[in-house]
């Protein structure tokens, strides 16, 4: 593959924002070239440039970033296009894929009109002709029933069938280059392998070069023949794919590697789940109800019994959908279940009003996805976690506060600054020490480390399973990211809309189970291995 | 959609009903009632007492709202105290007027502040969308009394290019036979319109220009002009269309300053006299039409943004 000259070739790229002193080099001499038929994977961290090296292709960087080096699509250096000859290219020679299918999509247009707008760009086609070719490019995505969802609007689509149709419509007018930033990155696992099969399809079909951006690993070894590896702008590691997991050279792509949570029997917290016969959390027949369109009502969480041990920790997987979170927010009263019961620490929470619930609810901690948004951004990082120790009269402090910033690893100076002066993980690790101020002896901790990169999350990780480990408080610890869950759990529950599918030792629930939608729910998540994950998509296709 | 319909129609008639018992509540705490109102505050008690017998005003209050409605049914909104006419004939030929020269800024005003918003939007920050923002707030901030007093001496006495008075006639076309004599009662409204139309599209088109789909239409290979007149134009009129929807009511109630400056016999000039002179069924009758126009604008507005936009209508099956 490598013989024939490039379809895409960056050489010697740099770009900067800004000016003066003011300057920030976002991407600093990359060079990554891309054979016919080649699936090359740019990942990094957030911050390494990779996202930019890919807008810098089409162009589509803003007007203050000053872009050096050449960018050359079948010879011709993209750079130095303007107007009509740039816009020529786009969509054309190079078409991208982004992160974000529904905001992607023009919600004011059809799918159809918008696929068939890429195609009437490029073509002379009448308006007939290209939806009639919108509906091939359609069904070619794998979207079944198409001359239907032509006339439909991007929101009345699922995550999947979007994306699907932002696919349809880069692949259009047959690019050389294929660019997916982040492609997969908003979807469900088991929507993500089926769009990187789509992808890898696509590619054999139209032989077309492919950047694959990513900060995920697994899709890397998923999708990738070749990778390379971005940090704070620069190229650190190029290297074909078995190559770079077997072998990696750069120290950070080591480290990297290394902070990346594997799914695998092996890869758990080294201890005992504890044995206890007190409950710290126990739903029965569970039932949450939302309303929905038109009156009809909606059943979040369907008929749920679980029971979380004192000390014991209880992942909860599940996609997008599946009620997991209403599940956590169910537990500590932040909603009303329609039915059953919720029992904290063995009283039961529907019945405590008032005083009794604040009593019953200081036992209880939660950690939040976002900490950028769930902490106040004018409170100071001191008063955000001194406010449950404020809520419930507890005095004495600012001490205790310094004392639960040194135990999540923060430098007790930090208190006096604001969240948005902290980066993510420092903020995350505010929100755990504000769930733990109350000696909590249940913590909820929803997606905890899904907004963090990897080194960050890893460390993130191992301060918190320090502190359950010393502390001892029980976890209900939901997440859809099935590694995570791999390595905090002693027990875990899988969801599906609404239901659950099966609870149990975590060894038999992740490698050994019986239920059809665990295993492909297991299956689906890549791992960090090429061999491995080759070995999964098949068996993942056999189901 | 049908059913979307019907049940905005039916809240619409709910509102409008509890419109019709406020007004009607009104006119009875007019001070002293209304005999007092027409007859005078010198009036004899006999007098005041043969009055109320005469129009009905000694039944009960629900007897007198009942046959307030019938007759509103009818189209009849009482007799003026003042202009010897019935309300209704003088709203009725009050309220074209008003809607030729309001109707008549209004467009002037969104064919301006439209592309104007878009214009600035698409220069954010530079010295040209200063230099716009700045005269914006200018017409925005300028009492209209004052702006059109403006106009009248920079059209009328120094140059003399356009007459001061609007056309004083009775009938529609003769407005537009007069039509240099309209156009500066229309600049006048539409100057303070386009300034806060255009703010409004401004922002709405700025939001949209940092929206994801602005950047995979031009990753397609679509032209700036096409990015913005058509993908962000639709998204962008949804909060002008709810905007007009509200503005349906000034629309009727017509712009009493511009009439009185420039003389134009439209709504604005008939409420006002009647203030002037407590003629209160012409002021009641136009408080209803104006309660109607906005009733009836924000339903419009519902509509328009459902068609749209198509996550709207997603919503209102």
């Amino acid at each position: 593959m490598s013989d024939q000259p490039p379809t895409l070739a960056i050489e010697d790229l740099s770009v900067t924002f800004g000016s003066g002193h003011r300057t920030v080099r976002a991407v600093d001499g990359v060079s990554v070239t891309v054979a016919p038929g080649e699936i090359v994977a740019v990942v990094g961290e957030s911050g390494s440039g990779k996202s930019v090296t890919s807008m810098s292709t089409l162009g589509l960087l803003p007007p203050t970033a000053k872009v050096g080096g050449t960018v050359r699509v079948g010879g011709v250096d993209v750079t130095t296009l303007d107007g009509p000859r740039l816009r020529a290219v786009r969509g054309a020679e190079v078409a991208m894929v982004f992160q974000e299918p529904m905001t992607a999509l023009n919600p004011a247009f059809t799918v159809g009109w918008q696929v068939a707008e890429a195609l009437r760009l490029h073509t002379d086609l009448s308006r007939k002709q290209a939806l009639d070719r919108a509906v091939e490019l359609l069904e070619m995505v794998g979207i079944r029933d198409a001359s239907r969802r032509l006339g439909q609007f991007p929101h009345e689509l699922s995550g999947g069938l979007r994306q699907r149709v932002v696919i349809a419509m880069a692949i259009a007018c047959e690019p050389k280059v294929l660019i997916a930033d982040e492609a997969t990155t908003a979807l469900d696992v088991t929507v993500q392998a089926e769009i990187l099969d789509l992808l890898r399809d696509l590619r054999t079909k139209f032989g077309m070069a492919m950047l694959v951006i990513t900060h995920n690993m697994g899709v890397v070894a998923d999708i990738a023949d070749r990778v390379v590896v971005m940090y704070q702008g620069k190229v650190v590691e190029q290297a074909p794919v078995d190559d770079l997991f077997a072998r990696p050279e750069a120290d950070y792509t080591k480290r990297l590697l290394a902070a990346v949570p594997r799914l695998a029997p092996g890869e758990r917290r080294d201890r005992e789940a504890p044995e206890k016969e007190t409950a710290a959390l126990s739903l029965e027949n569970l039932v949450v109800e939302f309303r929905g369109k038109g009156g009809s009502r909606v059943r979040a969480v369907d008929d749920v019994t679980l029971t979380i041990a004192e000390g014991e920790v209880l992942g909860l997987v599940g996609e997008s959908g599946s009620g997991k979170s209403t599940v956590g927010r169910a537990a500590i009263g932040l909603v009303k279940p329609a039915s059953g019961t919720v029992r904290l620490l063995g009283e039961s929470l529907g019945e405590a009003r008032g005083r009794a619930l604040r009593r019953l609810r200081r036992h209880c901690g939660i950690v939040f996805q976002d900490p950028a948004s769930s902490l106040d951004p004018r409170m100071t990082v001191g008063d955000c976690v001194a406010e449950p120790l404020v809520i419930n009269g507890v005095g004495d402090r600012t001490e205790r506060v310094v004392a639960l910033l040194k135990s999540v690893e923060l430098d007790p100076a930090l208190r006096l600054r604001h969240p948005h002066e902290l980066s993510g993980g420092q903020r995350q690790r505010v929100g755990i020490a504000r769930a733990l101020a109350l000696d909590p002896r249940l913590v909820i901790a929803d997606e905890p480390t899904s907004a963090l990169d990897v080194s960050v999350q890893a460390a993130v990780l191992e301060v918190f399973l320090e502190l359950q480990e010393r502390l001892g408080f029980a976890c209900l610890f939901i997440t859809h990211d099935l590694a995570v869950v791999g390595r905090v759990s002693d027990r875990v529950a899988v969801m599906n809309q609404g239901r659950l599918v099966e609870v149990g030792a975590r060894d038999d629930v992740l490698f050994d189970s019986q239920e059809e939608y665990t295993r492909r729910l297991v299956t689906s998540a890549p791992v960090p291995d090429p061999t491995e994950q080759r070995r999964r998509r098949a068996e993942r296709h056999r189901l | 959609m049908t059913r979307f319909l019907l049940k905005r129609i039916g809240q619409a008639v709910v509102v409008i009903f509890f419109v019709t018992v406020i007004v009607f509540l009104l006119l009875h705490s007019v001070p002293g009632g209304p005999a007092h109102g027409i007859l005078g505050p010198k009036a004899s008690p006999q007098a005041i007492a043969e009055f109320n017998r005469e129009h009905g005003f000694d039944k009960s209050l629900v007897q007198q709202y009942w046959a307030y409605l019938n007759e509103l049914f009818h189209g009849d909104l009482g007799e003026s105290y003042t202009l010897n006419q019935s309300v209704a004939s003088l709203i009725g030929q009050r309220i074209p007027k008003t809607l030729v020269l309001t109707g008549l800024s209004t467009l002037v005003a969104l064919a301006v502040a439209i592309p104007l918003g878009v214009w600035q939007a698409r220069r954010r920050k530079g010295l040209a969308d200063y230099a716009v923002t700045t005269v914006v707030f200018v017409g925005y901030a300028t009492p209209v009394f004052f702006l059109a007093l403006v106009l009248v001496i920079v059209f009328t006495q120094k140059t003399q290019l356009l007459p001061p008075q609007a056309p004083q006639t009775q009938s529609i076309a003769g407005l537009f036979a007069d039509s240099r004599a309209l156009i500066l009662p229309v600049l006048a409204g539409a100057i303070a319109t386009i300034a806060a139309f255009s703010r409004y599209m401004r922002s709405a088109v700025l939001d949209n220009l940092a929206e994801d789909y602005v950047r995979t239409a031009r990753a397609k290979g679509a032209s700036e002009r096409r990015v913005v007149w058509l993908h962000i134009m639709r998204n962008s009129l949804t909060p002008i269309v709810a905007m007009l929807g509200y503005y349906l009511p000034v629309l009727f109630s017509g712009a009493l300053v511009i009439e009185s400056v420039f003389n134009y016999p439209g709504m604005g000039l008939l409420f006002w006299n009647a203030a002037q002179t407590s003629d209160y069924p012409i002021l009641l009758g136009a408080v209803l039409v104006i309660a109607l126009a906005t009733v009836i604008g924000s339903l419009l507005a519902d509509i328009v943004q459902a068609l749209i936009d198509p996550r709207v209508r997603g919503t209102i099956k």
